[in-house]
């Protein structure tokens, strides 16, 4: 007699199983963070203790929390939606960059008294068609080449960290601030600046979530997202219904763009007032790629899991003044991924324990009874 | 088997000699969930032999020649080498005992050369690989044998036929002295298999055994010395290839002697009626870039279902995908009534009356991770009521859904679950659901009933026939030849890309047609235009 394990699958995980593996997922990761806490010399309880003050206690730890967690909202959208097709955009870190640089270009070209609505709507809009081209420079060849979208639009980012970069750092160019030693962009006008709620939190919080909103209405009522999830399910069962892959393809990655492109213009306009490279080269367009795949590709799980990133980031300062590296916010993010992608294999698939006779049945005991 | 290799040509001749039987299998059965694939199968090889498997897809040759291969394990029966009864427990194993198998694809690392793919996996090679010692040996057995393969030269460098002889070279280096060869010309362009079957004489003189799997009667008739029948499982014969015929052999494929009477139901006339598909020298392309479709025409008429017999590969997956719209094709037309829909999409050819059950029902008929409710509106969810301006009606879907469920008796369909966890049959019945309820003029079906248990083939076939009650038009393919023989009333026969042979109930001929099928003749007096009437 042997015990064997076997994998499998679930056929509809029950509610509170959905609830509860990623709860679970995350106090694991916790534990285990807490684990090289300790291990690193600290007290554990106090890192917590850092992280939870800093990121949810009282209004301001909250709006920096929310702040952090905008950009994130759009660019997990951003990954959730190319992924739900199973086109793997990696480029939203690009499409980010692109976004922001034609939203500073649009502030800082167009006259500064226009209306602050239509100064906004231009940045938004004007990121959001950056982004979705850049995008579309993968997307072209992806739907009638078959190119390999992982790596154009993983390279494409650099394509654009070396382009911002360059504007700023490389040469006096129109975003750059002549009057400075220093190279910096020049401020963006008033108009430019979006609303606060409350301390440094802004009006992008608010478009994040209608367009977390809008997405996840999208896929689910929609002609546009019963395709988009069928190609994604079945491109065969996808293409004997009649449905066009490859006009798919370019519309996905164009909206994934969008809303990355749409992340870069909302953070300049909301935080940096500026197109400045180094704070906007923070891997905000590959958190989405966690936040996302931490969501299940869910659009409006992309929100709380936004957040939860988002406030981890916000304690990372705080951090360091009790002694621990900031990197410490990347491990626990790290964790918090891989605690809970593990977790929704438990999810989607259980383990079974059956214990039965040794294999080798049949031939093995006619053999014996020959013998 | 000692783990030291003497070089094989030795070690056979030491072990066997000409006509001895070597390999025996007894009361081979081998089962999938619940399904024989292998029903009291009995098997004997002879030492030099080249030994045929024929048989349809499905007799039961690749489980046969997996269980040999060391992949199955047997439910029960007994396998003996030699007259010694041996347990097979892994292709290791069967390796161990001189059975090495070469695949319709191949097993080999494209950046490893070839020498370097040879002795990948196997245990005695000692930490340092001493492949110039390897080369040499290859080199002796490729020349031994005929193969020409450069042992230093990488495998992606090799054309498929090469990249064979590399598998078969593989097999004979790690001492094989029985070789299954699993459909393998499959793969090969003609010149190439003329020199395989060099090869394979070459090695059967060399007092190997081999076994060549097939449905392609020229190659067995050609190339081996006795030949196995399997049909639906069980042995349908062993013959010496000399003493047979290609009809004898086609008889016992198709099981001619269980077919019903030619003529059992009253051929019906069609001339008068409208032409609702007419397809006129069709050309399409396969998936290696070789033509697959080489000129096919038919026609079906108002209330005609016309049946395409053939065996598997032989074109019909191109021609069916190519009507339907999900195949480019490369020469010929295809009208629908009066409509050239040659180049349309597949959704205007739905939209102009085509409904298609494809042959793969989960993957392509159905999409297995959506729900039932969204399948079943797959090819409608861009009408009314199912969505209006591009938002959907999640009550008009679940209300179609309900109704298509009650109609077509889909069972096993729970609201909002993934059609991936439904029973075969259930999923046809879904597909029929959907495709025959839209308004259309043709139905187009590929293997309608296949793996499905005898209440939905029923259901299946009952449709099928209402289809023609209600005066549309059928065009049905399908390997089972009982099935186009029942429903048909016109009878294609497709081989090589081309519609070869076209009978009417009355004038069926099991057996010639089972030749037509397997290639062994090459036309029957027909013209390749075929039609009813």
């Amino acid at each position: 007699m042997s015990v064997r394990i076997s994998v499998e699958p679930r056929a509809r995980p029950a509610v509170a199983l959905r609830l509860g593996v990623p709860v679970a997922s995350l106090l694991a990761a916790a534990a285990v963070g807490g684990v090289v806490i300790l291990i690193s010399g600290n007290s554990a309880i106090e890192a917590y203790r850092t992280i939870l003050d800093s990121s949810i206690n009282g209004v301001r730890p909250i709006t920096r929390t929310l702040v952090l967690a905008t950009p994130l909202i759009l660019t997990g959208l951003a990954a959730a939606v190319a992924f739900r097709m199973k086109v793997w955009n990696i480029g939203a870190e690009g499409q980010l960059y692109m976004g922001a640089i034609v939203a500073s270009g649009l502030a800082l070209w167009l006259p500064a008294g226009l209306p602050k609505v239509l100064m906004l709507a231009a940045m938004v809009v004007g990121g959001a068609v950056m982004g979705a081209l850049w995008a579309g420079v993968a997307a072209v060849p992806k739907a009638y080449f078959n190119t390999n979208e992982v790596i154009t639009t993983l390279m494409l980012n650099f394509v654009a960290l070396y382009f911002m970069n360059y504007l700023i750092f490389g040469t006096v160019s129109f975003w750059r601030d002549p009057g400075r030693n220093y190279p910096q962009g020049k401020l963006i006008p008033d108009a430019a600046e979006l609303p606060v709620i409350s301390h440094r939190l802004h009006y992008g919080l608010v478009i994040a979530l209608a367009a977390a909103l809008v997405l996840w209405w999208s896929l689910r009522g929609t002609t546009w997202g019963f395709e988009l999830r069928t190609i994604g399910d079945s491109p065969s069962a996808s293409r004997y219904a009649g449905m066009s892959v490859s006009g798919k393809i370019v519309s996905v990655l164009a909206l994934s763009g969008a809303l990355a492109g749409m992340a870069g213009a909302i953070e300049v306009s909301g935080v940096l007032k500026t197109l400045d490279p180094r704070a906007l080269a923070t891997e905000m367009g590959f958190t989405g790629i966690v936040v996302a795949a931490v969501a299940r590709l869910n659009a409006l799980g992309v929100v709380p899991v936004a957040v939860l990133l988002g406030a981890v980031a916000a304690s990372g300062a705080k951090l360091q003044t009790i002694g621990l590296d900031a990197e410490i916010v990347f491990l626990l993010q790290g964790l918090i991924f891989l605690f809970v992608a593990s977790g929704e294999f438990f999810l989607s698939n259980r383990l079974v324990l059956s214990s039965r006779s040794a294999p080798e049945p049949q031939l093995a005991a006619t053999e014996a009874s020959h013998e | 088997m000692t783990a030291g290799r003497p070089p094989p040509s030795i070690t056979v001749r030491a072990l066997a000699s000409v006509g001895e039987t070597i390999l025996e299998v007894r009361d081979l059965n081998k089962s999938f969930y619940g399904v024989a694939a292998n029903d009291r199968v009995n098997f004997d090889l002879r030492a030099g032999e080249v030994h045929g498997l024929l048989g349809e897809n499905g007799a039961g040759k690749s489980t046969l020649c997996s269980v040999l291969a060391g992949l199955y394990r047997p439910d029960s029966g007994e396998v003996r080498l030699d007259g010694q009864q041996v347990g097979l427990r892994s292709p290791h194993d069967a390796a161990e005992h001189g059975i090495g198998m070469v695949y319709q694809h191949f097993r080999l690392v494209p950046s490893l050369t070839v020498a370097e793919n040879l002795v990948l996996g196997l245990k005695d090679q000692g930490v340092r690989l001493t492949l110039r010692a390897v080369e040499t040996r290859v080199s002796q057995i490729a020349e031994e044998y005929g193969l020409s393969v450069h042992p230093s030269a990488y495998v992606w460098q090799l054309s498929v036929g090469e990249q064979q002889r590399v598998e078969i070279l593989k097999q004979l280096y790690r001492g094989a002295r029985i070789l299954i060869l699993d459909e393998p010309t499959a793969v090969l362009a003609p010149q190439e298999c003329d020199k395989l079957f060099e090869v394979v004489r070459h090695m059967a003189d060399q007092d190997h055994s081999v076994v060549l799997v097939s449905h392609k009667m020229e190659e067995i008739l050609g190339h081996t010395d006795r030949v196995t029948v399997l049909r639906g499982g069980r042995n349908a014969g062993t013959v010496d290839t000399a003493d047979t015929t290609a009809s004898q052999l086609a008889t016992m494929m198709i099981g001619a002697e269980h077919m019903p009477e030619a003529g059992r139901h009253t051929p019906r006339r069609f001339d008068d009626a409208e032409a609702v598909l007419t397809v006129s020298d069709l050309k399409v392309t396969g998936d290696r870039g070789t033509p697959a479709v080489n000129g096919a025409s038919l026609e079906v008429r108002r209330g005609q279902i016309v049946g395409i017999a053939g065996v598997a590969g032989n074109g019909q997956r191109e021609f069916q995908e190519a009507i339907a719209g999900l195949r480019t094709v490369t020469g010929g037309s295809v009208r629908l009534l009066d409509r050239d829909i040659t180049a349309a999409r597949p959704r205007r050819r739905s939209q102009a009356g085509l409904a298609y059950v494809p042959e793969d029902r989960l993957g392509t008929g159905l999409a297995s991770g959506l729900t039932i409710e969204e399948n079943l509106v797959l090819k409608s969810y861009r009408e009314r009521p199912h969505s209006r301006l591009g938002v959907l009606s999640s009550s008009a879907i679940a209300a179609t859904a309900r109704e298509l469920v009650e109609d077509f008796d889909v069972r096993g369909a729970r609201r909002g679950m993934a059609v991936s966890l439904m029973s075969g049959g259930n999923l046809q019945r879904a597909i029929l659901a959907r495709e025959l309820t839209r308004p259309h003029d043709v139905l187009l079906a590929a293997s309608p009933t296949r793996g499905l248990d005898v209440a939905a083939t029923a259901a299946v076939r009952g449709h099928i026939r209402a289809e023609s009650e209600a005066g549309r038009g059928v065009l049905l393919f399908s390997e089972d030849l009982a099935e186009i023989t029942e429903l048909s009333d016109s009878i294609l026969v497709m081989a090589r890309g081309r519609i070869v042979g076209s009978y009417t109930p009355d004038t069926l001929d099991i057996e010639e047609l089972g030749l037509l099928m397997t290639g062994a003749r090459d036309h029957a007096d027909s013209s390749g235009v075929a039609a009813g009437g």
